[in-house]
């Protein structure tokens, strides 16, 4: 690790300094991050790499905060920053620490990057599947470490990858944990479907039956429930401890934030905002339990558990977002699911969703699907979207699938912060829902 | 001129690579500083960055590599191997004379002075309209130097000076058009300046209370097919969305359906600038992330499509120049290319773009000139969401809220409603334009004054 040297209770005296009563909060959010692209064919620079490095230092008084940020890791920044939030309140004066971090080793190494393209054509050949697309591909990693004048967690490395797919009809992207022949199966399912539904007319508009692929499951859980029970989002529309106790959903949806449960690559053990990490039940029995909070929400309502801060670099402060969000299975295979909802839509490739905190309404579009007719799936329908209140929605979950897959995995923003997402979803069978095309 | 560290040390770098073993190469150094403020339900956010980045482009004519990182880059590297694709780098132009402008060099705001300012927005828009608040309100005060070396050849440094006040109001326990009854309503007001200092917390507060009555008491508008008037917030929307008919080498063949055998696309009231020297235009700078002199370059003159905006890149091929005199149009078939590579990070390689993209204004024409003989009709004030355009059918929608217009004056306030009809409608029926022309920052800094125009229509739906 970089951080392995670190002088931290240098650090932490320094820090120390800033606070002036036991209700302060100061830290120093210290990352590493590192970007290896191998963008589409054609594109200009065959290989892309990006190493970045900084800290921010972080004041918090009542309803107050300073942040100082730099685009360094050392010392002499540190210092500068802490003198830039202490300038608030001149008599804090640091010492200089030690050194940081490590410097940067050689260059990466890229083989499993430079390899995959080719296993993505051999198992879109075995799916007898070929038309032409262009993938670019990433490998983000990411090693950051926090300071308080009190604690001193471990430093937290994450690692992940995205792809994206320009179709001749389309684009397709997503994140995975590693890459390899399996990562290589999935992203082939992926194009393979959306091949077979390029023509495909979209539904007739209408209030139908779905069933949501564990993908659009979790996309629809993100945003019905993770994003509608933040701290901040609340806040908006009330008070965010008021929502606990109150029922959501449908008595079968157990939906839990877990990010000590994620995949190893992006496992996390403690925040970005150096707090344990806890599993965190946002519904349980379809009741709401723990809304998602970082150390400035829980400190100022009280009643919240902090641990869900997360913040996309060291320029941005710290909010609440969700990191692994997983569904708890239920009973039922794919084909039960199916031959429950009669007649209906299968959405399988969820593009993109939205929530408007004010009024509840959200709205979660498809690229594709297929159709369900006498409890069986036929053909595949084209774009479409399902739309409404969430509440009303999540009361309307008729089934859950019995297992739960990785699903879900993406890029999510709000607030300017762009922050990548994971899950573990199964199937839902939702009833009467508005579909449009 | 001394050169100064950041330039030293781009050439120490650049003689670097090359010694490596990597002829086409180019350096950039970014350095930035700035202060933000923001105000909204998690309490007040004070927020100093100070960024240091970096940019590598290089390799041969076969393939090449971009390397990007924070601090100042290692001479020696390592870099990596180049592969793929190379990343042509430009050959240096004349630059017309360039003189920064004063402003630059003003001192960011101190937390004092940023808490005021959004301070007396706020007591600014309680006194335009009782009970509203400033719910959000966010303030970006912020400066940065770009040095630029190639092996080509190119040696350049530009700065830029950004302040941006982005405002959301609120009026508790109002019904608007289409709301559930005490919904709130809610306005948001952006506006940028070089120096924040410049901002007018009164004329932003009058901004927001505007917004905020209209969409409180307006009402879902009948059909109206009169001549519609939008205001600066409404048209640079609806130039934002043409961009695919103006940018890049593609829009030519985009655009051919909307332009008739004389090469007409809009009414002759109607010119479309880039513009990436704009004189107080907020990013103006004499060349751009790539080295190359930025110029005005026309798109559409006096209802005439010129041609797209490219890149001196995407130029080349064809029959074009870079040097050539921005007033003297072109043929059909030839392409002028302009600087207009943007970098919007260090962390980026460059991307062509709108630079300042904006409608012409006619100078002496003020905006109640447009609408005083308008026997019926309507103003729209501003957009309340992103609207539906199909440059392919030649058809879009976009949700406004603003005034209807009778004999010339505002008869009742409207929200709720759509601007509908045909793309081809839109740029023909320009049949005034006024001379307030405003930016606002949608993949670029687009602008456009206030516009008259005929034959579209607003109604209920889309």
């Amino acid at each position: 690790m970089p951080f392995g040297e670190l002088d931290r209770p240098a650090l932490a005296r320094a820090l120390a300094q800033l606070a002036e009563g036991p209700d302060d909060l100061v830290d120093a959010f210290l990352e590493r991050v590192e970007v290896v692209e191998l963008p589409a064919s054609g594109e200009p620079a065959g290989v892309r790499l990006r190493r970045e490095e900084g800290l921010a230092v972080r004041l918090c008084r009542g309803e107050k905060s300073w942040l100082a940020s730099r685009d360094r890791l050392d010392a002499e920044a540190f210092v500068d920053a802490v003198r830039q939030v202490a300038r608030v309140y001149p008599r804090a004066a640091a010492p200089l620490p030690p050194a940081l971090v490590r410097p940067w080793g050689g260059l990466p190494a890229t083989a499993e990057l430079q390899a995959f393209p080719r296993q993505l054509d051999r198992a879109l050949r075995e799916r007898r599947v070929a038309f032409p697309y262009r993938l670019s591909l990433r490998r983000h990693r990411r090693e950051l470490q926090v300071v308080t004048p009190h604690l001193l967690p471990a430093a937290e490395r994450e690692s992940w990858y995205s792809y994206r797919v320009e179709l001749a009809w389309g684009r397709l992207g997503g994140l995975l944990v590693e890459l390899g022949d399996e990562a290589a199966e999935v992203v082939a399912g992926r194009l393979a479907e959306a091949f077979r539904a390029r023509e495909a007319p979209p539904p007739e508009s209408a209030t139908a039956n779905v069933v949501l692929a564990p993908d659009s499951t979790a996309t629809l859980l993100h945003e019905a429930v993770a994003h509608a029970l933040e701290a901040d989002t609340l806040a908006e529309v009330g008070a965010p401890e008021a929502a606990r106790g109150v029922r959501l959903s449908e008595a079968r949806l157990d939906v839990l934030d877990d990010p000590a449960g994620a995949p190893h690559p992006v496992r996390r053990a403690s925040d970005d905002e150096g707090t344990p990490v806890l599993p965190r039940w946002l519904l349980r029995g379809g009741v709401v339990d723990q809304p998602l909070a970082d150390q400035r929400w829980a400190r100022r309502l009280g009643g919240l558990q902090p641990g869900a801060g997360r913040r996309e670099s060291r320029h941005r402060l710290p909010a609440p977002r969700s990191s692994y969000l997983r569904l708890l299975p239920g009973e039922g295979t794919l084909d039960e699911l199916v031959a429950q909802a009669g007649d209906g839509l299968y959405l399988a490739e969820p593009t993109r969703g939205r929530l408007d905190a004010h009024s509840g309404d959200f709205t979660l579009a498809f690229a594709h699907g297929r159709r369900i007719r006498d409890g069986a799936l036929h053909e595949p329908v084209g774009p479409c979207r399902i739309a409404g209140r969430f509440a009303d929605l999540l009361g309307k979950v008729g089934a859950v699938g019995g297992k739960a897959v990785p699903a879900g995995a993406g890029w999510c923003a709000k607030g300017g912060q762009r922050l990548p997402v994971w899950g573990a979803a199964p199937e839902l069978l939702i009833g009467g829902v508005e579909v449009s095309s | 001129m001394k050169a100064t560290r950041a330039e030293e040390h781009a050439e120490a770098v650049l003689a670097a690579l090359q010694r490596a073993g990597l002829p086409e190469a180019e350096v950039y150094l970014k350095e930035g500083r700035s202060r933000r403020l923001a105000l909204g339900l998690a309490g007040a956010e004070h927020q100093v960055l100070v960024e240091e980045g970096w940019g590598v482009r290089a390799g041969d004519r076969r393939s090449a590599f971009f390397a990007a990182g924070t601090g100042r880059p290692e001479p020696a590297g390592p870099w990596p191997a180049p592969q793929g694709f190379p990343s042509p780098l430009p050959d240096p132009s004349p630059v017309v004379r360039w003189s920064d402008p004063p402003d630059l060099d003003s001192p960011l705001l101190t937390e004092l002075e940023a808490q005021a300012l959004l301070n007396a927005v706020a007591e600014a828009l309680a006194a335009e309209l009782p009970g509203a608040t400033l719910v959000e309100a966010t303030l970006e005060d912020g400066s940065s130097a770009s040095t630029l070396a190639s092996s080509h050849g190119i040696r350049a440094r530009w700065r830029h000076r950004v302040a941006w006040a982005r405002l959301v109001a609120a009026l508790p326990e109002s019904a608007p058009a289409g709301a559930m009854l005490g919904a709130p309503v809610r306005a948001t007001v952006e506006q940028g300046a070089r120096e924040a200092r410049r901002l007018q917390p009164k004329a932003l507060a009058r901004a927001l209370a505007d917004r905020l009555a209209v969409r409180a008491r307006g009402s879902l508008p009948e059909r109206e097919s009169g001549d519609v008037v939008l205001a600066p917030a409404v048209a640079a929307r609806l130039v934002a969305a043409l961009l695919p008919l103006l940018v890049g080498p593609e829009a030519r063949e985009r655009a051919a359906p909307l332009v008739d055998r004389a090469g007409r696309i809009g009414s002759p009231q109607l010119s479309v600038v880039d513009d990436g020297r704009l004189p107080n235009g907020l990013l103006a700078t004499a060349v751009d992330g790539e080295g190359v002199p930025t110029r005005a370059v026309p798109l559409i003159e006096g209802g005439l499509y010129r041609q797209p905006l490219l890149a001196w890149w995407q130029a080349r091929g064809g029959s074009s120049t870079t040097t050539g005199t921005p007033a003297a149009a072109p043929a059909a078939s030839a392409r002028v290319a302009s600087g207009c590579s943007a970098r919007p990070s260090f962390r980026d390689l460059p991307r062509p773009g709108p630079t300042h993209l904006f409608v012409r204004p006619q100078g002496g024409v003020r905006p109640a000139m447009l609408v005083g003989d308008i026997a019926r009709g309507c103003y729209l004030l501003d957009v309340d969401g992103p609207g539906h355009f199909d440059l392919a059918a030649g058809r879009f929608a976009l949700p406004v809220c603003g005034f209807q217009l009778d004999a010339g004056a505002a008869r009742r306030p409207l929200a709720g409603g759509w601007l509908c009809g045909s793309i081809g409608a839109l740029l023909r029926g320009v049949a005034g334009v006024a001379r307030d022309l405003a930016f606002f920052p949608l993949a670029g800094m687009i602008g456009s004054p206030t516009l008259r125009i005929t034959g579209l229509e607003v109604r209920a739906g889309e």
